[in-house]
C-alpha cells in the first residue's frame, strides 16, 4: 500500500518514537517490519500515517515490547 | 526513507559516528561566528527607544510610565490576549507561536488552586544572534515589565529567567535590573493578594539547543538543560506540572509594551499583515571572526537589504552584494538578487523558502565563502547536538560530511546529502535536526552557482581575498555613529 493511501485512512492510530530514550534495538521493526522501517544507524523510521487496521494488534505490542518505553501508539 | 526496509538491509548500516574523538577535550568545532558580547544596539522606535539613556528603572518608568496591576483597566488574560491578538504577535524565539492562544491556553489551565508559571526564554543558544542580549542589557525593564503583566494576568505568582552563562554582561544586567525592582519595591511586582512576585533566575550552559523549550523545562526542574521528548506543551504540563506560559525575552517586551501603551503603539508601524516591529541582529562574518553584531529593532516590512553592510564599505564588507543566511544557523540561505527583493515579513521569506527564525542575518564578509561558512557551521550544529536522540546524532554527523562532499566538488547537491537531509527531518526531541536540515536543503539551492565553481575547482570569493588582512577589530557596519555601542 503505498503512502498516500495510507495518508487517506483518516482516523487510525499513528506510531511516535522518542528518540531521546530509543536505543536502536531494532525490536519494533522485527515485530512489525511493513510499518516500522530503519534507517542506516538501525533507528526506527514512522512516517506518522495511521497504522494498517489490520496491524494496530502488532502495532500495541511492539510499543509494549519496546525495552526503552520509547515506541508509543498515538490513538487518533 | 521508505518503510519497511527489510533486516537483511541493515547489513550495510553505517558505522556509529562518535560525536568526541577519544581523548580530546572541548569542542572540535567551535561557533564559525564567535561575536563576543560587544554588541552595536540602535536606538528603536518602541522597544528600543531611548536605550542611549541607560537600562535603570528610573529611566523606563520615566519613558514608559508605571504598571499598576491592581488599577482599574489593567489588562486580564482574555484582555491582554485581545491586544496580542490585535498586534498579531507571535513569538519571536523562532517557532512564530501566536501569543494569543498560549496565553489563553495556559489561563484556562490555570486557576487558584493550580496557579500558572511564567518562564521568560533569554538563553538565546544561536551564537550569532544577539536580540536578547541586547535587550536585557538595554531595556531590562521593558521584559521583566511584560513578564509581571503577563504573570499578572494568568494569575503567577512566580517568574523563571533564563540566562545565557556564556554571556556574563547579561547575566550581571539581570541581577541589577531584578535588585533594582526589589529595592525600589516597583508595583509592577506585587500580586494582587499583595505577596511580592517571585523572581527567579537559571543560567542556561552554553548549548546551541539551550534554548528549546523543553530544554528550559529541564533547567528550571534542577536537571541538565537538555532538550527532552515531550508529549505535552509547556503551557498544559511546565515548571511542576503546572501550565506555564514560556515565551522568549523579545516576546515579553512586546507584551510589556501592549500592557503600558495598548496597541495603539505597535499598530502605528510595520504592515497590515504584520503591525508592529522586531528585532533584527546583522553578523559581518570576516575572514578572521565577525564584525560586532548590529542589533536594531525594525518595522515588518523593512527591506532586508537596508539592514545589510553597504557593499564595500570597508575592507571587510564584500564589494558586490553577496549570499544572505536569514534565520541563523538554523535559516535558510538568500541569493544576493533574493536578498535585494526581500522584507522583513514572514509570508515574504516564505516565497523564498526562509523564515525570520530569532531574527539572524549573516552576511559573509570579503573573502568569506559562503559554502566554507555553511560547512563549518553544519560542523558545530553537528557537534551541539545534545546526544540524545540517534538519528540526531549520527544523522547530523554524517550529514555534515556529505556536505562537505559537495562543497569540495567530490559529490553532487542531489547525492547522499540530499537523503541524509530529508532523514533526519522530525526524528529528534527538539528542533534541531530539522533545523539542521533546512540550512543543508537551502544552501543547496541557494548557492547553486557557488557550488558549480567549487565543482571546478574554483571559489570566486576566495579568489578575492585581498592580499593583505583585514585590520583587527575594524567595523564592519555603516551608519555606526548614531548607535549606542556597548564595548567593553
Ligand atoms: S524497540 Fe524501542 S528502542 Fe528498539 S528501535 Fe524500536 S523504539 Fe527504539
Ligand atoms: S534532537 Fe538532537 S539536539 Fe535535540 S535533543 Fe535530540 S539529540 Fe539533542
Amino acid at each position: 500500500m503505498g503512502l498516500l493511501n495510507r495518508r487517506a485512512q483518516r482516523g487510525g492510530v499513528t506510531l511516535e518514537v522518542d528518540f531521546s530514550s530509543c536505543r536502536a534495538a531494532g525490536l519494533c521493526h522485527e515485530l512489525l517490519p511493513e510499518v516500522i522501517g530503519l534507517d542506516v544507524w538501525g533507528y526506527p523510521v514512522v512516517d506518522g500515517a495511521p497504522v494498517p487496521p489490520d496491524r494496530v494488534r502488532e502495532a500495541r505490542a511492539a510499543a509494549r515490547a519496546c525495552p526503552r518505553l520509547a515506541l508509543r501508539v498515538v490513538e487518533a | 526513507m521508505s518503510r519497511g526496509r527489510r533486516r537483511s538491509e541493515r547489513a550495510d548500516r553505517a558505522p556509529r559516528s562518535r560525536r568526541r574523538l577519544p581523548g580530546v577535550s572541548g569542542p572540535q568545532h567551535p561557533s564559525p561566528v564567535p561575536c563576543g558580547e560587544d554588541v552595536v544596539v540602535a536606538p528603536g522606535p518602541l522597544l528600543l527607544a531611548g536605550v542611549q539613556e541607560g537600562p535603570g528603572l528610573a529611566v523606563h518608568r520615566r519613558r514608559h510610565g508605571l504598571l499598576v496591576p491592581h488599577e482599574e483597566g489593567f489588562p486580564d488574560a482574555e484582555a491582554l490576549a485581545v491586544l496580542a491578538e490585535q498586534v498579531r504577535l507571535r513569538g519571536r524565539g523562532g517557532a512564530g507561536f501566536p501569543f494569543a492562544t498560549k496565553l489563553r491556553r495556559v489561563a484556562e489551565r490555570g486557576g487558584r488552586r493550580r496557579p500558572p508559571v511564567v518562564v521568560v526564554n533569554a538563553a538565546e543558544g544561536e551564537p550569532a544572534s544577539h536580540k536578547d542580549a541586547a535587550l536585557l542589557r538595554t531595556v531590562p525593564h521593558l521584559v521583566l515589565d511584560g513578564a509581571a503583566a503577563a504573570a499578572h494576568a494568568v494569575g503567577a505568582h512566580e517568574v523563571h529567567v533564563v540566562v545565557p552563562a556564556e554571556r556574563h554582561r547579561v547575566v550581571t544586567a539581570l541581577a541589577a535590573a531584578l535588585a533594582e525592582r526589589r529595592e525600589t519595591g516597583d508595583p509592577a511586582d506585587v500580586t494582587a493578594d499583595a505577596s511580592p512576585l517571585r523572581w527567579q533566575v537559571h543560567v542556561a550552559a552554553p548549548r546551541f539547543v539551550a534554548g528549546q523549550e523543553s530544554a528550559v523545562l529541564e533547567l528550571i526542574a534542577g536537571r541538565e538543560g537538555l532538550p527532552v521528548h515531550r508529549r505535552e506543551p509547556a503551557a498544559v504540563r511546565g515548571v511542576r506540572g503546572r501550565p506555564t506560559l514560556l515565551s522568549n525575552a523579545e516576546t515579553f517586551a512586546h507584551v510589556g509594551l501592549l500592557a503600558l501603551h495598548g496597541a495603539e503603539p505597535a499598530l502605528a508601524h510595520g504592515t497590515a499583515e504584520e503591525p508592529g516591529t522586531t528585532l533584527v541582529t546583522t553578523v559581518l562574518v570576516t575572514q578572521d571572526g565577525c564584525a560586532d553584531p548590529v542589533v536594531r529593532e525594525v518595522p515588518f516590512g523593512t527591506s532586508v537589504a537596508s539592514l545589510l553592510p553597504v557593499p564595500g564599505a570597508t575592507p571587510e564588507v564584500a564589494s558586490a552584494p553577496v549570499p544572505v543566511l536569514v534565520g541563523g544557523f538554523h535559516g535558510a540561505w538568500l541569493t544576493a538578487a533574493e536578498a535585494a527583493e526581500a522584507t522583513v515579513s514572514s509570508t515574504d521569506l516564505a516565497r523564498f523558502g526562509a523564515h525570520l527564525g530569532a531574527g539572524v542575518l549573516l552576511v559573509p564578509g570579503t573573502g568569506v565563502c559562503p559554502l566554507g561558512l555553511t560547512d563549518r557551521i553544519l560542523g558545530h550544529l553537528a557537534e551541539q547536538s545534545a546526544g540524545r536522540c540517534g538519528p540526531c546524532v549520527h544523522g547530523l554527523g554524517s550529514l555534515a560530511t556529505a556536505f562537505g562532499e559537495v562543497t569540495s566538488g567530490r559529490e553532487v547537491p542531489s547525492g547522499p546529502v540530499a537523503e541524509l537531509a530529508a532523514v533526519v527531518v522530525g526524528r529528534g526531541a527538539c528542533a534541531h535536526p530539522d533545523g539542521t536540515s533546512r540550512l543543508v536543503v537551502s544552501a543547496l539551492q541557494a548557492l547553486a552557482d557557488e557550488i558549480d565553481a567549487h565543482s571546478t575547482g574554483s571559489c570566486p570569493p576566495a579568489e578575492s581575498r585581498p592580499f593583505s588582512s583585514p585590520r583587527p577589530g575594524s567595523p564592519g557596519n555603516p551608519g555606526a555613529g548614531e548607535e549606542h555601542r556597548w564595548a567593553s
